[in-house]
């Protein structure tokens, strides 16, 4: 068969002693740079780039891919332990898995983080090397009004994330859409709620608010009860998950990875929303659902394996296409035009060594990916041990460095610390942070895709329901908004007496 | 009734950012549904959340009680200060040539004091001074330096936890530790660009 | 591995204080790493172009030039940076159509520099022309078609990489010359907007060479015309729209820029330093393949040419109501 003779070539391209090399740094700077908070794979290969120009191209692409899902399985790491997301896609992970190192699991949320990233991991490369081509076609038959509808379920069912109430939540979206708006229109270049300050004519960063609302506001919320910390500090717990665990984490793996592969394929929002959907559908389907919000190991297992699935099939439209699905594919672009190699729809035929060698470096740098992070588990756990004055200081710290070096600008830090009380004004308000976030993200590639599709059907907002895909997916948002109205309404009542 | 303080402030947080939203949107052209205008988005945006803001204002009439901490005079009236105060040394900042007026500083000098005078009250300490540290970390980084800021912030933040007070060492050390970490990470490994010592 | 992940010790900020203390009293230039500001995220052609340059001009000055990426506003906050940085020679910008053409119309008063008088402008990098591609299956070959589909009762829609872009005037530039409105689609960025015509959502885009090419020789899409002044020599069988009979053209261009006050000596310098850059058989072939055309001006002749593009571009930016308030 073709796919195995490709398949061994490829695995002849990247088992060369300089590429096995250079995949394990990209790994292992990946891990890193998703470790930290603010640093992501965007500022660190625009930095690292430089030093690929003396190497092969296949060599530098293997090296700037094993960054990118490097940092997806690094990226995790402190939003299991810290509650701070460092990417949209873990924002999910810090739902469950904060939980569950505040239970004193923080070892198994781990495990299961790496092992489902693996494994989904694994599972997408495979489907990548054997039908990226045919994938890609379905990327194609998405037009604006489709994504448009794509979106508009994701914000409905992101509503599912708020731990509390579901109106309350659905306002946070909303809340997070019109941060959104904030920038230049991407329809007439007109500036929107900028104020005049230039900073803001891209919008407000995704990370100051990541940064903000989620770490330094859990910093404050964390001084403000010393009770609380004493509790997550010495509580280290077993590193090991129990058997109970590894059974319920096995099937949202296998469900978190299909969402992951299928969404990744789609650029623009696709890598976004897949995480969050897989933990919609763990919420609902998974048979821990009841301990959602409590730290259940299906919330972290389904969206791992979700984002790094999704992470992998982002590269379909880049290397079938040439075409880049979102800032770090862009680079990628940047550097094999760097090498002299236009990516472009022939890049399959014309760049075997390329192709194949990537495919096969992307599955050996999720083993090695596996095989750094597990033994480190351990370390990341100790941690938590570390005296929580000590603690909130460097976090403090690291996170300012991250967002000042988004884009050397202290207009940013300024920015996290609105954010900061914002976030602790929110908590106190019983306001979630998370739905508010993908709303964020979401909210102005709607505007985009339903400006766009309005554009391109003169007018006649029929086209959301004459095509199949949106229509399909305008009704299943309709269904769950009403599954989910519905019980909220008469449970008011109940909670008022409880409380 | 069972008033729900929470969810009635957060009702009320939604209404009014949704009414300043809609009134700064008159300056956008709303469009037609073929060719929406770049204000046609927000104030569907902004109405829907008036409209989820009523329902949760209403919802909040009845499903409570959900009272808010107590907040003292002190510090009622601190936070006030804090605000006024910051809004007006930013101001000054803002006139002074040199360092306090050049780029952001006049808004980093101004949130920096601001919330300082809100920590004054040891029930806003918690809250302001991480604030007021990371601000610092922003004022400081350029003109003096990555080892300098780190120093600075951790002092600043070390207030906010009693702790710390107890123990100088301990900040000293963490001081040390954090310097020597932060320059490995970022900028022996990384090599991010920010100016390390003082730059006059 | 630190080694690799760490750019050569000059390259590091660590360093560049301690030689700054040193040695530029001594007036010998350059004595330290120099920062080249790019006004666009990393990866877009702007960056690759400032990067290919970079590492050229590094050997021969023989001091590190660090890219430094500084996006946002319409490519004015990176070169509003450089406008106010001290004219040492140390800082650069990539000046480009948007920044010193486009956005300050654009922009208006919110662009806290004058893109002629607060530069002291270098050297034309390179310049790329505008190309109008179709949908094979849109049944669009020729510019005529492009004419007829525009005043059929369903109209022509033409993608391009963003409003306020140089392909956007394009389009109200050609509505403007046919007495047709053309339907502009606005993207976020060349590559979605390719993405929509290789799908057939959108019949064509307005789109600069480089990031067309590719598309182009595996005939995922048709080129119609090339608006610039000559066929270029990579796609010699492609018209231009003047041939074709629209006497319209439009490149889009970079270069490099220093603050103005910097030492002519400098400037001359730099100017030199590029054109061999850009004569060598490397950079030549890179450009050839990105379908771009390497810049030859002096520094004087770059600066008028950017009086002249700043004039062409500002009545275009009123007319398309691409103004930002």
């Amino acid at each position: 068969m073709d796919l195995i003779a490709n398949l061994a070539h490829g695995f002849g391209v990247a088992l060369t002693f300089n590429n096995l090399l250079f995949c394990l740094i990209g790994c292992i700077i990946g891990t890193a740079i998703g470790v930290l908070p603010g640093i992501g794979p965007v500022a660190t290969i625009s930095l690292l780039l430089p030093i690929t120009f003396g190497q092969p191209a296949t060599t530098a692409v293997i090296m700037l891919a094993g960054i990118y899902y490097g940092a997806q399985y690094g990226g995790s790491t402190t939003a299991i332990l810290l509650n701070l997301p460092g990417e949209v896609s873990s924002v999910v992970t810090t739902l469950e898995g904060y939980k569950m190192a505040r239970r004193g699991r923080a070892g198994a949320a781990l495990t299961v983080a790496a092992l489902a990233s693996f494994f989904a991991g694994c599972v997408s490369t495979v489907l990548v090397a054997a039908s990226g081509p045919l994938l890609t076609s379905v990327a194609l038959s998405f037009g604006p009004a489709d994504y448009f509808s794509l979106m508009m379920l994701g914000l409905i069912i992101s509503a599912v994330l708020a731990q509390g109430s579901v109106v309350k939540s659905i306002g946070m979206v909303v809340f997070g859409v019109a941060l959104g708006l904030v920038g230049t229109d991407v329809q007439t270049g007109q500036q929107r709620f900028t104020f005049g300050i230039p900073e803001l004519s891209d919008g407000v960063g995704f990370v100051s608010i990541a940064m903000g609302m989620f770490g330094i506001a859990e910093i404050i919320l964390n001084l403000e009860k010393p009770e609380a910390r004493s509790v997550m500090s010495g509580k280290v717990g077993s590193l090991m998950m129990t058997r109970e665990e590894v059974r319920r984490a096995i099937p949202s793996v296998l469900r978190g990875t299909t969402v992951g592969s299928l969404l990744g394929i789609l650029p623009g929002g696709g890598a976004a929303l897949s995480s969050f959907g897989s933990y919609m559908m763990e919420r609902k389907v998974s048979k821990g659902r009841h301990e959602f919000g409590t730290g259940a190991i299906e919330g972290v297992a389904g969206p791992e394996a979700a984002n790094n699935a999704a992470s992998q099939t982002s590269f379909i439209p880049l290397l079938t296409l040439g075409i880049p699905a979102n800032a770090v594919m862009a680079l990628m672009v940047g550097a094999l035009i760097i090498q002299g190699i236009q990516p472009g729809p022939r890049m399959v035929e014309a760049q075997p060594d390329l192709f194949w060698g990537l495919i096969a470096s992307m599955w050996l740098g999720n083993l090695m990916l596996l095989i750094i992070n597990l033994p480190m588990i351990g370390l990341w756990v100790k941690l938590l041990a570390i005296p929580y004055r000590h603690m909130y200081p460097s976090i403090l710290i690291f996170c300012a460095i991250g967002v000042y070096s988004l884009q050397n600008n202290v207009f940013d830090v300024y920015q996290t610390v609105f954010f900061g009380l914002f976030g602790y004004l929110c908590s106190k308000l019983r306001l979630e942070p998370a739905p508010m976030l993908i709303g964020f993200v979401l909210g102005p590639m709607m505007e985009e895709h339903l400006r766009r599709a309005m554009l391109l059907s003169r007018g006649d907002p029929m086209v959301f329901v004459q095509r199949p895909i949106s229509a399909t997916m305008l009704a299943i948002g309709a269904i769950a908004l009403i599954a989910m109205l519905l019980p909220n309404i008469r449970k008011g009542k109940d909670k008022a007496l409880q409380e | 009734m069972k008033l729900n303080t929470k969810d009635l402030l957060s009702a009320g947080l939604f209404i009014a950012f949704a009414v300043v939203g809609l009134w700064l949107n008159q300056d956008h052209n709303l469009g037609t549904a073929r060719r929406m205008g770049p204000g046609y988005m927000p104030m569907l945006t902004f109405w829907l959340l008036i409209g989820l803001g009523s329902f949760v204002l209403v919802s909040g009439l009845f499903n409570g009680p959900d009272p808010l901490a107590k907040w003292s005079s002190a510090e009622i009236g601190f936070l006030i200060a804090g605000a006024l105060a910051g809004v007006a040394v930013g101001m000054v900042a803002a006139r002074i040539p040199g360092f306090p007026s050049s780029g952001w500083n006049p808004l980093g000098i101004g949130l920096f004091v601001g919330c300082l005078v809100a920590a004054v009250p040891p029930g806003w300490r918690a809250l302001f001074l991480p604030s007021a540290a990371f601000t610092l970390f922003g004022l400081v980084l350029e003109p003096l330096g990555f080892l300098v800021a780190i120093t600075l912030t951790v002092i600043c933040a070390a207030f906010a936890d009693r702790e710390h007070l107890e123990r100088p060492l301990g900040v000293a050390g963490l001081i040390a530790f954090l310097c020597v970490l932060c320059w490995a990470i970022f900028i022996w490994y990384l090599d991010i660009r920010v100016p390390l010592w003082p730059q006059i | 591995m630190r080694s690799v992940a760490r750019r050569s010790v000059v390259m590091g900020i660590g360093a560049s204080p301690l030689l700054a203390m040193g040695v530029v009293a001594e007036g010998a230039w350059p004595s330290q790493s120099i920062r080249l500001v790019v006004p666009f995220a990393p990866g877009g052609t702007t960056d690759l172009v400032a990067r290919l340059i970079a590492a050229g001009l590094q050997e021969k000055l023989g001091f590190s030039i660090v890219v430094e990426n500084r996006a946002g506003a319409g490519a004015t906050l990176g070169s509003e940076t450089v406008a106010r940085a001290a004219p040492d020679g140390y800082t650069l910008v990539m000046s480009n159509i948007a920044s010193h053409a486009i956005s300050p119309a654009v922009y208006g008063n919110k662009v806290r520099y004058d893109p002629v008088k607060d530069f002291a402008h270098i050297a034309l990098v390179v310049s790329n022309p505008t190309v109008w591609v179709a949908n094979p299956r849109a049944g669009i070959r020729t510019m005529a078609d492009v004419v007829a589909r525009a005043k059929s009762a369903g109209g022509l829609q033409v993608a391009t990489s963003g409003a306020g872009s140089s392909n956007h005037l394009l389009v109200v530039q050609m509505s403007r010359l046919i007495g047709t409105e053309i339907t502009h689609v606005p993207f976020r960025g060349a590559g979605p907007a390719m993405q929509a015509v290789i799908a057939g959502q959108v019949p064509m885009m307005s789109d600069s060479l480089p990031s067309s090419a590719a598309h182009i020789k595996q005939g995922s899409v048709v080129a119609v015309g090339m608006c610039s002044a000559v066929r270029h020599p990579s796609f010699p069988d492609v018209p231009t729209f003047r041939e074709q009979g629209f006497p319209l053209e439009s490149d889009s261009w970079f270069g490099l820029s220093a603050p103005a006050g910097t030492p002519a000596p400098i400037i001359e310098r730099l100017n030199r330093e590029v054109m061999a850059l850009l004569q060598t058989a490397e950079i030549r072939n890179r450009f050839a393949e990105l379908g771009g055309t390497p810049g030859t001006y002096s520094a004087a002749d770059y600066n008028s040419f950017i009086i002249r593009e700043v004039a062409k571009w500002a009545p275009l930016v009123q007319a398309a109501g691409a103004t930002a308030d």
